[in-house]
């Protein structure tokens, strides 16, 4: 009697049936509808939000930089306060006075002394031909002579009348009188004839 | 019939949501810094316009010895002037001096300072009832400003504001003149 291989007798696992493949994609389908979800939101669309405060920013620079707001205020100058409600004017040539010295433009005229000198005796002597009790600030008005030239070519140029030339006066709220009255007198003697004071919009006097 | 093992693998794993690779889940520029640099110049430039509106006052050159420009006046106008000294206001019309109390003409100080401090309430007092007293001076609109040498720029420009309107806002005088004493 030959031995058998008990192996040999012993069945193969049943396997068990697979399904359909209609069945199959079905439940694949079923499976992927299930595990679907809204994609995550990881950050704010905030492009449409930029985009504005872009715009406004801008706007804002622009709308500072034309108003010529933008006058340095500092202990050496510092604008009057002032009830008046009106649009600051924007023609003319600028002359600023401040605590220390007096400019055309961008340029420096000249030093001024102490607040007690310049409240008796303005600029100074040594900057007038008729001795103290004169109004004309000579460096001044070489100044503004040349200021005046350029206006004129402007105000030509633009079809205003060029006989007299504007100025907007930019001075410190400490200036005393007497050298306030000196540049406007020179301004006068030199073919201004308007002056626009600038002055700081207050709710209250200063 | 039932899916097999396999099956049931399978379908696992073919129905999990596809990962994104690295370049496809980087499709926006992280703009937040740029945002908040943004929103911070835009706090800084509303706040400084805020303290900086300006305005001008308009003027014409200063009159002195009778010259300087201005507007012809009638004979019969109020011609006022303002002077600012250290002990007050004095004004001056062309019936004369103001007297204090601002009623009638006389000498003196017409608007005293008030415990050292212009009284710029008066000023304006003053100058409305001056305009009413005549219907001729109704339609005067000037006025001049003498000041002491040392006289503060910031208190001219007060001057001008007290004279320029009432607190209701009716116009009194809106132009100035200044005038210098050689």
């Amino acid at each position: 009697m030959t031995e058998q291989d008990p192996s040999a007798n012993a069945r193969p696992p049943a396997k068990k049936p697979a399904g359909s493949v209609v069945e199959y994609k079905a439940a694949l389908r079923k499976q992927i509808r299930r595990n679907a979800h809204d994609p995550e939101v990881n950050f704010l669309n905030i492009t449409a939000m930029l985009d504005i405060m872009t715009i406004i920013l801008v706007f804002l620079l622009k709308t500072l930089g034309e108003l010529s707001a933008a006058i340095p205020q500092s202990d050496d100058l510092r604008l009057p306060n002032s009830l008046i409600q009106t649009q600051p004017h924007q023609e003319g040539i600028t002359v600023t006075i401040s605590k220390s010295q007096i400019l055309v433009g961008e340029n420096k005229v000249l030093s001024l002394p102490g607040r007690e000198s310049t409240a008796q005796t303005g600029v100074g002597a040594q900057y007038k031909r008729g001795g103290p009790s004169d109004l004309n600030i000579v460096p001044l008005a070489n100044a503004l002579q040349a200021a005046r030239k350029t206006d004129m070519a402007i105000r030509r140029a633009k079809g205003l009348d060029p006989s007299s030339s504007e100025a907007i006066i930019i001075a410190d709220r400490n200036t005393p009188y007497r050298l306030l009255i000196e540049v406007l007198f020179t301004l006068g003697q030199n073919g201004f004839g308007r002056y626009h004071l600038m002055v700081i919009q207050s709710k209250k006097r200063g | 019939m039932a899916l097999s093992a396999a099956q049931r693998s399978k379908i696992r794993r073919l129905s999990q949501p596809r990962e994104l690779s690295p370049d496809e889940e980087g499709g926006e520029l992280n703009i937040v810094p740029f945002l908040d640099i943004v929103v911070n110049i835009l706090i800084f430039v509303l706040a400084t316009v805020a303290v900086t509106f300006t305005a001008s006052i308009e003027t014409t050159p200063p009159a002195a010895g009778g010259s300087g420009v201005r507007a012809e006046m009638q004979s019969d106008a109020l011609n006022l002037t303002v002077f600012v000294v250290n002990e007050g206001f004095s004004l001056k019309a062309s019936g004369g001096n103001i007297a204090p109390g601002c009623q009638q003409p006389g000498p003196g100080i017409s608007i005293p300072t008030v415990n050292g401090d212009y009284d710029y309430d008066a000023l304006t007092q003053c100058a409305t009832r001056l305009k009413a007293s005549s219907d001729a001076y109704q339609d005067e609109t000037q006025f001049s400003i003498v000041a002491n040498p040392g006289t503060d720029y910031q208190v001219i420009i007060n001057v001008i504001d007290a004279m320029r309107r009432t607190p209701q806002g009716d116009p009194l005088f809106e132009n100035v003149n200044f005038k210098v004493i050689r």
